[in-house]
Order: structure tokens, then C-alpha cells, then sequence
């Protein structure tokens, strides 16, 4: 069991290895560490033609989303790869009504007592549908657990001083629109638009290496979409001046979709996004109601983030209905709240 | 991405978040209370990526066995159990060990208004013992802008933050307030009047007194002050409010 396959034998002779079906090309370790030294080289001549400062701008904001996000995501892949491991499917199905109609209200009411940011909870709704979770329940979860959890509602109580109906609108119309988007699953979702998940562990793995490599797998393969919501996030953060959203506060239904808009491009978390909502003053109240319903829901970093844990097809079918719930949501609870 | 490369990178991001986390860079980005948990998400990566590196080096190479093989997928995981986009991840890994952007500055807060949000309490506290009163920039703009301006009349009040040009020639002192991460940073500026502007983010202590800002409704506009003493200091470790 010594036989080694990854390399070519130093007497030319290659074993049954990839390398005898393909032709052999610069492996990605010697690639990783070429690109290392090359930046280390060229960075003499690359900082200071960073000067600009729009571009330092773009950088710092660039650095700070994929930081913040970071941790949560971090501690989203441990408990996903936690379920994947460690949970046996039948819990989910003691816990969960058997009917998918039921088991969407009660999902998305769990997600009252999870505190998690977005980042968190797409490897976790991942990671539920592949332990047999109904996949309407799993999105359920999905958009309630970063849109009203306590900490969220705790600062969105801090951010609009004085005004409870803000904190208890935002609770309705975010868990309206998990449940909405959870029925909507029921009635119109179609499996072939998840991308099968991949066992990363044939059977009788032991528990933890299974641990360790869903950990693994998750987090290298999230982290790389959420780096992408990042630069478009940042772009838009500095491309996009903010008078021109401003000029957009005049007409109701016009300040709302900006709003609504403005929150899918900038991907800010759930928990600070009440705090810039709150600095809209131009801007009617369900117009910022709009920007913390819309924002935990659907942004940028979240699209890219579902497109890589449950596939591209189901990202795109996903993405704009969840847009139009939101809005939707929004403007009801907004009229008869606000 | 093949299965000897992804412990690197989970080493290599791990690295980047201690190395800023463990001095004082992180604030440049995110807020203080966040620190704890960046430490722990290191630490977390780095261990998973050498734990991951051991196991490799463990299997001696014979991984063709253990490694998952993913022949018919979309190109996800191509052939090696990695995905590609995980490349992504050294953008940001560069970005912390080779540029180190800076804390937003003149640049980021000349895109904003400038105008602060109203305040938690409708009435306002006088203002504490001393001439002139250290005052942050909010504290100003808040009193100048909502209705509390009668606190700031007849004192002397000396305001921190950084240059920002105006468009008209003239400038504000700055900060930019942060409630999360610098994506959701929102600048705070009070306009100087009577000084000449001193270059672009440098940092200072601008003294003066009230003046109500030239418009109709000042909770639109930037709040002003008449300077009578500009003092360059240093930037404070933590550069946002």
C-alpha cells in the first residue's frame, strides 16, 4: 500500500494514476506558490499604483465585507458540517410536521431562536436538505434565521428610537416572506433546479473526518462565492453615487424600490442594516422598511453564496421571486403598519 | 482546485485574519466587539488547514482512494475534490498581506451627505464644564441639526476628525460612523468656516463656535462651524465612531 500514483515514478514509469489518463500539467501547488511569489515581487510596483484613492476606497470596503462576513461563516460551516455529521436524518423528521405545508411555518418561526447572519445560514439550509430536511422548510429557514432573530430585532430597536412598529414590521413582513417563499416551494419548486450535493466521504467514514472534510469543503467553496458578493458589493458601494438614490425619495413607490435595490447591491448584514436604514431620513418609512426586509433575504453576496451551495439554476429562480415577495411583503405590512 | 492546495489556503486565510485581528488593523474594518471572533475564526481555519495538510501527508499520497472523484459534475469539483472558486479566497488574502488598505477616509466621506439621523432623545443635555468643550462630530451634528442648536450657542467647542474637501473650495472636519463592518460606514461632517482647508485626510482638532448652516431645513445639510484655531493631531487607533 506504499504505491505512490500522484507523481510520475523517477524512472518514467506512472502508475494508474490521473496522470496516465491526462496529460500532465503544472499542478495547482506549484501554481498557488507561483502566484505567491509573483505578488510578493510585483508588489513593490502595485502599491503605489493603488494610490487612487477610489481604489483604496474599493479596497478597504472590498477587505471589510469578506472580514465581517468571515466569522459567521465559519461558525455556519462548523454547524453544517456538525448536521452533516453528527445528526441523524430521522431527528429532522421527528421535529418537522411531516407535510411540507406545515413544516414551512414551523421552520421559519425556528428561525426566531437562531442568531445567525445570512452567511451562516445557507451552509446550514445546505446542509439540512441534503439530512432529507424538506427543501421548502430549509428555505424557510433560510430567509428567517438572519431576518429576525433577537439580535437583529434588538438593533433594529436601537436604530428607530421610539418607534416599535418599525421592529415589529420588520418581524412580520421577513417572516411572511420566509413562509410565502416556503409555500411557493410547495406548490412550484422543482428539484431538478438544486444541484445534487456531493458526498464529500464514502460510507463508514468516521464521523469526524467526515466533520473535517464538509467543514472543509464548505467553507473553501462558500468563502469563494462570498469573496465574489464582495467585489460587486464594493462596486456598487463606490461606483454608485449616493445622490442619485437620493433624487429617488419623492415618489413613494419609486423610494421603496430603490430601497429594495440599493439593499441587494450593497450586502450589508442583517445586523447593521437597520442603522443605515435609519439614516435615510429623505426616505418614507416603508421605504426603509424595504431595505431590512429585502436585504437579509436577497443581496448580491447571498445570490452568489446560494448559487454555489444549492447551483446556479436554482439561484436564478430563487433570487427574483424571493425580490418580488420581499417587496410585496413589505408594502402590505408597511400600509397597514406604518 | 486539487486536495494539496486547499490546506494552504485554509492556512493562508486563517493567517490573514490573526495577522490583522491580533494588532490593531481589524478596526480599520470591522468594529472592535467583533476581534474575539475573528481570533477564533483563525485559529479555526489554520488548525482545520494543517490538520487537513497531516491527514494528506498521512495518506501518503495514495489519495486517488480516499479522495472524492467528481468525473461527471458540472466542473464543480473538477477531478480532485475541490472546488475552483476557492481561488477567490486568496483575493482577499493578497489584499491583507500586500496592500493593507487603509481606513476609509476623505475619499469615502466625500460620496456621503453627511447628514446624521435624528437623535434617540428630543431633548438635549446642556453641554459639560470647559473651554473649549471636546465634542464628537455626531454630538455636534445631532444638536446643530434636530432642534438642539440653543445648547451650542455662546460656547467654544473643539471638534476631532479628518479633512474632507468640499466641492465649493471649502471643507469639513470628519468622521465616519460605523455600525457593522466600512461597507455601512455613513460620514458625519461639520462644515469649517474661517480656516484655510489643510490637505486631505489629515487628521486635526478644529476649535470654534456654532453658526446655523445657510438653508432652510438643517437637518438636510451638513452642520457648520466657525472655526478660530486648526490643530493637526494624530489619527486615533480606532478612526470611526
Amino acid at each position: 500500500m506504499t504505491e505512490r500514483t500522484t507523481a510520475p515514478r523517477p524512472d518514467g514509469v506512472q502508475g494508474p494514476s490521473r496522470s496516465s489518463r491526462r496529460p500532465r500539467r503544472p499542478g495547482a501547488l506549484e501554481t498557488l506558490v507561483f502566484a505567491v511569489l509573483l505578488l510578493v515581487v510585483a508588489q513593490q510596483w502595485l502599491v503605489p499604483r493603488l494610490d487612487a484613492p477610489a481604489l483604496q476606497t474599493w479596497a478597504t470596503i472590498f477587505v471589510s465585507i469578506c472580514v465581517q462576513a468571515l466569522p459567521f461563516l465559519v461558525a455556519g460551516v462548523l454547524v453544517s458540517g456538525a448536521i452533516a455529521a453528527y445528526v441523524p436524518p430521522e431527528f429532522f423528521h421527528r421535529v418537522l410536521p411531516r407535510r411540507p405545508a406545515l413544516a414551512v411555518p414551523v421552520a421559519g418561526m425556528s428561525g426566531v431562536v437562531v442568531p445567525g447572519c445570512e452567511c451562516a445560514s445557507v451552509p446550514i439550509a445546505g446542509s439540512l436538505v441534503a439530512r432529507g430536511v424538506t427543501p421548502a422548510a430549509a428555505f424557510a429557514f433560510l430567509l428567517a434565521a438572519p431576518a429576525i432573530n433577537p439580535i437583529v430585532l434588538v438593533a433594529t430597536a436601537v436604530a428607530f428610537p421610539g418607534q416599535p412598529e418599525m421592529v415589529l414590521g420588520r418581524f412580520l413582513a421577513s417572516l411572511m416572506v420566509a413562509v410565502v417563499m416556503g409555500w411557493l416551494w410547495v406548490r412550484f419548486g422543482r428539484t431538478t433546479w438544486l444541484r445534487p450535493r456531493r458526498r464529500h466521504s464514502p460510507e463508514g467514514t468516521p464521523p469526524f473526518e467526515m466533520f473535517r472534510r464538509s467543514v472543509q469543503h464548505d467553507f473553501l467553496h462558500a468563502g469563494g462565492f462570498l469573496v465574489i458578493g464582495g467585489i460587486v458589493a464594493a462596486s456598487v458601494n463606490v461606483l454608485v453615487p449616493s445622490s442619485v438614490i437620493e433624487t429617488l425619495a419623492e415618489r413613494w413607490w419609486l423610494a421603496v424600490l430603490a430601497l429594495a435595490l440599493l439593499a441587494v447591491v450593497v450586502a450589508i448584514c442583517s445586523e447593521a442594516d437597520a442603522f443605515v436604514a435609519a439614516s435615510f431620513t429623505q426616505f418614507s418609512r416603508t421605504a426603509q422598511l424595504a431595505f431590512m426586509v429585502v436585504g437579509p433575504a436577497v443581496d448580491v453576496k447571498l445570490i452568489a453564496l446560494q448559487a454555489g451551495t444549492f447551483g446556479r439554476s436554482f439561484a436564478l429562480h430563487f433570487a427574483p421571486v424571493t425580490f418580488v415577495v420581499a417587496v410585496a411583503s413589505t408594502v402590505l405590512v408597511g400600509c397597514w403598519l406604518l | 482546485m486539487n486536495n494539496e492546495v486547499q490546506p494552504v489556503v485554509l492556512v493562508l486565510v486563517g493567517a490573514a485574519v490573526l495577522k490583522i485581528s491580533l494588532g490593531e488593523a481589524y478596526l480599520r474594518y470591522v468594529k472592535e466587539s467583533l476581534q474575539p471572533f475573528l481570533v477564533a475564526s483563525g485559529v479555526v481555519l489554520v488548525l482545520l488547514g494543517l490538520l487537513s495538510a497531516w491527514k494528506d501527508l498521512d495518506r501518503g499520497g495514495n489519495s486517488t482512494s480516499s479522495a472524492p472523484v467528481d468525473h461527471a459534475g458540472d466542473g464543480h469539483d473538477r477531478a480532485h475534490g475541490g472546488p475552483g472558486i476557492a481561488w477567490m479566497l486568496l483575493l482577499p488574502v493578497a489584499a491583507i498581506f500586500l496592500v493593507a488598505p487603509p481606513a476609509l477616509g476623505a475619499d469615502a466621506a466625500s460620496r456621503d451627505s453627511g447628514t446624521v439621523a435624528g437623535p434617540r432623545e428630543t431633548s438635549f443635555v446642556p453641554l459639560p464644564e470647559g473651554d473649549p468643550v471636546p465634542l464628537s462630530v455626531a454630538d455636534y451634528a445631532v444638536r446643530a441639526g434636530w432642534g438642539g442648536a440653543d445648547t451650542l450657542q455662546g460656547r467654544r467647542v473643539a471638534l476631532d476628525g479628518f479633512v474632507t474637501p468640499a466641492e465649493d473650495g471649502g471643507w469639513y472636519v470628519t468622521r465616519i460612523a460605523m455600525s457593522c463592518c466600512a461597507a455601512d460606514g455613513q460620514a458625519v461632517k461639520v462644515k469649517v468656516l474661517g480656516q484655510p482647508a489643510p490637505p486631505a485626510d489629515t487628521w486635526v482638532e478644529v476649535t470654534g463656535t456654532y453658526v446655523p448652516p445657510d438653508a432652510q431645513d438643517p437637518r438636510t445639510v451638513p452642520a457648520v462651524i466657525q472655526a478660530s484655531g486648526v490643530v493637526e493631531t494624530t489619527a486615533p487607533s480606532n478612526p470611526y465612531l
